[in-house]
């Protein structure tokens, strides 16, 4: 048995809904009174009815359905094609003539239907049967075919020779007007469903799908979730606002109005289109983070806040004018949230949390300042982080950046600087034709890896010149108790270093102490009272561990950026870079030294966070001795926590940290102790020299 | 002998196809009647008597192991011609039961569709059933009383099929066909003297081949004669 047809009917490939439509319109043809007027065909000496003119088609569904002549035809003519009626005096034109020419109606055997479609058997048999009628006189896609099915069917060859002998045989029983119209319908029948080579397949209906894509969805059980899941889908559907077309449409036109000359195609470019002179100056002056743009594209950032913020130079250059006002941590919370948004999802409860405690908890070290309900809906809402989770506090620090920072940024120094300084290239001579056969030098552009490579240092570069004045406005925001939530930590040395946000963080790599206390420190023990769940508070402590985890890799990956190739760490970078890089220095080479064999001391540090009060600025004590201090609350903390990680640094770092801190410990203070002995004053130096 | 046995069943069984397909291209037609309905169903009883007795005809012979290579060889290509029979039976009774229910006869409002054919099917039918004329007996209302039992055939055929595909392992594709591509044309000379009768246009040539041979027979006639006359004048003379 050959495999038979998979049951095709109408499931899953597109419907050809036409088809039962035109079948209905035909059986109203066929009415006596309200039908068309049949002609009769006069072949030699035979007559043969239902014979109908091309014009009375024409003027008969003009009338029924009432619509236009130009409609009428092409309707008229898809009929045609489809086969429900075939022409009588150019069997092969499928196209309705309105003159005299006439028509005769399919027998609903040979109607086009989606679920039998044309077997290759009954081709074969047609052709053998034309074989024996027209003696072997076939066309030559028709003898092709034969050959060709000759191959493929084979075996069932005997049996449509058979089959066709007798089907002809049959046929002789008829009359010989039923014969001769029969012969005219299968061979109308024919053209239609096997198109010979240049005509028109008119049942071609785009791909057969034999599987269901929806399948999933169809064969769903129902269960209460699914059920939930949609309401829920549905009602937030309903709630989505809509905008007028008009507005929209208006919107659409004043962008392109306004656009057209930046579009590189449509109003050419300077210095040249690199496609057709073969020079990529306009994309090396247009690169991303490019020292001096072009004026076009810096006077496009005074179109809107939208082209300002969409451009990396533009944000860069605001984000140069926000710190002058000391609003810095808006646009960084807006980039933290596009990360988040856009950024790797398996990430996204840590990221939520960085930029949780790093923008949004009260005595946050750069806490935005979003008004209360938002406050607490995003808050509410990180209990279940998601992509969207930020998005109400972003759109309203996007609205106050545009209301109000952009407008002064418009008019400020910086802007103008930049504008000044944008150059406007010379559109280059298009080369002589001579040198278009020489083999041209072609460069490659650098390998995206690098070019990411060079973002992220750009980045830590300015992240890390961001401390400086961010730091400065800490001291206006409310720093309220740190110390009181958690209450179960060892209670906090006077020796300990400060916390937060207080201490400037571009120096203490080389007091490690210093290092995570102001990541951590911004109070996992808020966010406790926020979250109820312990889960979140167990999440707070991984999460603060692998924030220092992730401040010292990132010093560690701007090291070892500068000195090699991409490290590891940098994919943990992103997010939490201009927060809390501080910028390259001697000591820090030191300890960056240190942390490459294994970022052993953050844990400590993240232990420390819950206890360490609000001390203005730190004493700094000789490392060792904190460095065992820390330790021992460490351990009495972990302990406590029942710390569960699953960051692959911290969960190497703990086995070993009881062993490797020791020795750590004693080459941290030998290697920091020679270099740096007191922050501030470290300072004041980075501030004489900034 | 079984062999010719099997093939007379089996030619049988074909007619019976092919003149069951020419009465489904009817259906819906100007031609149509309850006499079309009624020709349909004997012919489809007749088909199915058919395919039971070669069936079980041809599982006797292939089950059977005393059978030689070549036979054997010559039974599975049977096998396989006589299942391609039965697939394109079912089609056909498939289709006619779509259009039996598209094409109710006794409903005034549904009209049939002209599709030129004045002439019924009666010749085609009493072919199928091989006898010289038909006879009919039906109801009314046949048209539609016989469409369940179409659906019941329908199903008892497709059984029957599964039955046969499970009970005999024959591969298709390991059968290769006895006759040539174009060997329906050989054995049709017989065929093309009948084939004047055609009237359509393009069928101008077997008259011109018919016409030719007559006027060279002819010719040839008349050149025997003047040849015979000159030759009685020479020695009369």
């Amino acid at each position: 048995m050959t495999i038979k047809q998979l049951d095709q009917g109408q499931h899953y490939r597109p419907r050809m809904a036409v088809l039962k439509k035109i079948e209905g319109l035909l059986m109203e043809m066929q009415n006596p009174d309200a039908g068309i007027k049949t002609h009769t065909q006069r072949v030699m000496i035979t007559n043969i009815p239902h014979a109908v003119a091309g014009g009375d088609i024409l003027q008969w569904i003009i009338q029924h359905l009432q619509i236009t002549e130009e409609e009428a035809l092409h309707l008229g003519t898809m009929i045609v094609k489809f086969g429900y009626i075939y022409p009588l005096q150019e069997p092969k034109n499928l196209t309705l003539k309105t003159d005299n020419n006439l028509y005769r109606f399919q027998t609903p055997y040979f109607w086009p239907a989606q679920k039998w479609p044309a077997d290759d058997t009954d081709y074969a048999i047609y052709l053998a049967k034309k074989n024996i009628k027209r003696k072997g006189d076939l066309e030559e896609y028709e003898k092709e075919h034969y050959n060709l099915l000759n191959k493929k069917i084979n075996y069932k060859w005997d049996f449509i020779i058979m089959q066709a002998k007798e089907q002809y045989k049959a046929g002789k029983e008829r009359k010989k007007a039923d014969r001769y119209a029969l012969d005219c319908q299968e061979r109308a029948y024919w053209f239609v469903h096997q198109t010979p080579p240049g005509m028109q397949d008119a049942l071609e209906y785009g791909l057969n799908r034999v599987t269901d894509p929806n399948e999933n969805k169809v064969n769903q059980k129902k269960t209460f979730d699914v059920y939930r899941r949609e309401i829920m889908y549905y009602r937030q559907a309903l709630m989505r606002s809509t905008v007028k077309s008009s507005v929209s449409l208006g919107g659409l036109v004043k962008y392109a109005q306004q656009l057209l000359t930046n579009d590189p195609l449509l109003a050419g470019c300077l210095p040249s289109n690199p496609w057709v002179t073969d020079d990529p100056a306009f994309w090396e002056l247009n690169a991303k983070l490019v020292e001096i743009p072009t004026k076009m594209r810096v006077e496009r950032w005074a179109i809107n806040f939208s082209e300002l913020i969409r451009d990396p130079k533009g944000r860069q250059n605001f984000q140069l004018f926000l710190k002058k006002e000391f609003s810095g941590e808006n646009l960084s919370f807006w980039e933290a949230c596009e990360d988040l948004k856009y950024g790797d999802q398996s990430k996204v409860k840590e990221k939520a949390e960085e930029i949780y405690k790093l923008f949004l908890a009260p005595g946050a070290r750069r806490w935005i300042n979003i008004d209360g309900t938002t406050m607490g809906i995003t808050v509410k809402g990180l209990k279940h982080p998601h992509r969207y989770v930020l998005d109400a506090a972003q759109t309203h620090i996007y609205m106050l950046m545009k209301k109000d920072s952009y407008g002064r940024y418009l008019k400020s120094p910086t802007y103008k600087e930049m504008l000044d300084k944008a150059i406007v290239p010379q559109q280059t001579v298009r080369k002589s034709s001579n040198f278009s056969f020489t083999r041209r030098q072609l460069r490659s552009s650098p390998s995206p890896v690098i070019l990411r490579q060079l973002e992220e240092e750009a980045k830590a570069r300015e992240a890390a010149t961001a401390m400086d004045i961010t730091q400065l406005c800490q001291f206006t925001a409310p720093v309220p108790h740190l110390a009181v939530y958690t209450g179960t930590c060892a209670p906090p040395s006077p020796s300990n270093p400060s916390p937060s946000c207080l201490i400037p963080t571009n120096l203490p790599l080389q007091s490690p102490g210093h290092v995570a206390l102001p990541n951590s420190a911004v109070c996992p023990s808020p966010i406790s009272v926020a979250l109820e769940s312990a889960p979140g508070l167990e999440m707070k402590w991984e999460t603060s561990g692998s924030n220092s985890s992730h401040f010292p890799s990132i010093t560690e990956s701007t090291e070892i950026s500068t000195d090699s190739e991409s490290g590891p760490c940098n994919s943990q970078v992103p997010g939490h870079v201009d927060t809390k890089v501080p910028p390259k220095s001697r000591m820090s080479l030191s300890f960056s030294r240190l942390l490459k064999r294994g970022c052993l001391n953050s844990p400590v540090f993240a232990t420390l966070s819950p206890k360490c009060p609000a001390v203005p600025h730190g004493k700094v004590q000789p490392l060792d001795d904190l460095e065992q201090q820390l330790q021992q609350t460490s351990k009495r903390v972990t302990n406590f926590f029942q710390i569960k990680t699953d960051v692959p640094l911290e969960s190497r770092i703990y086995p070993i940290d009881s062993e490797e801190e020791e020795e750590d410990c004693h080459r941290v203070s030998k290697d920091s102790a020679k270099e740096v002995i007191c922050p501030w004053e470290t300072l004041t130096e980075e501030g004489k020299a900034g | 002998m079984v062999k010719e046995e099997c093939k007379v069943l089996l030619d049988a069984l074909n007619k019976v196809a092919a003149c069951y397909r020419h009465m489904v291209l009817t259906i819906g037609g100007t031609a149509d009647s309850q006499n079309l309905r009624e020709e349909l169903r004997k012919t489809r009883q007749k088909a199915q008597e058919l395919a039971v007795a070669n069936r079980n005809k041809l599982t006797g012979v292939l089950k059977d192991k005393t059978v030689s290579k070549e036979d054997k060889a010559e039974f599975e290509r049977l096998w396989v011609i006589f299942s391609t029979c039965m697939e394109i039976l079912e089609v056909d009774m498939r289709r006619a039961l779509e259009l039996g229910h598209e094409f109710p006869l006794n409903v005034p409002k549904k009209h049939l569709i002209q599709t030129g054919m004045s002439g019924g099917t009666s010749g085609v039918a009493a072919r199928a059933m091989s006898v010289q004329n038909m006879k009919y007996e039906a109801e009314h209302n046949i048209d539609v009383v016989d469409l369940k039992d179409l659906e019941k055939e329908i199903n008892q055929m497709g059984e029957m099929m599964y039955e046969m595909e499970m009970k005999v392992n024959v591969p298709h594709w390991t059968v290769e066909a006895k006759q040539d591509p174009g060997a329906e044309l050989k054995s049709t000379v017989s065929m093309g003297a009948s084939s004047m009768g055609m009237i359509s246009v393009e069928e101008n040539k077997s008259f011109c081949d018919i016409s030719k041979v007559l006027a060279g027979v002819i010719f040839s006639a008349v050149l025997i004669i003047a040849i015979v006359l000159a030759v009685c004048v020479v020695k009369l003379s």
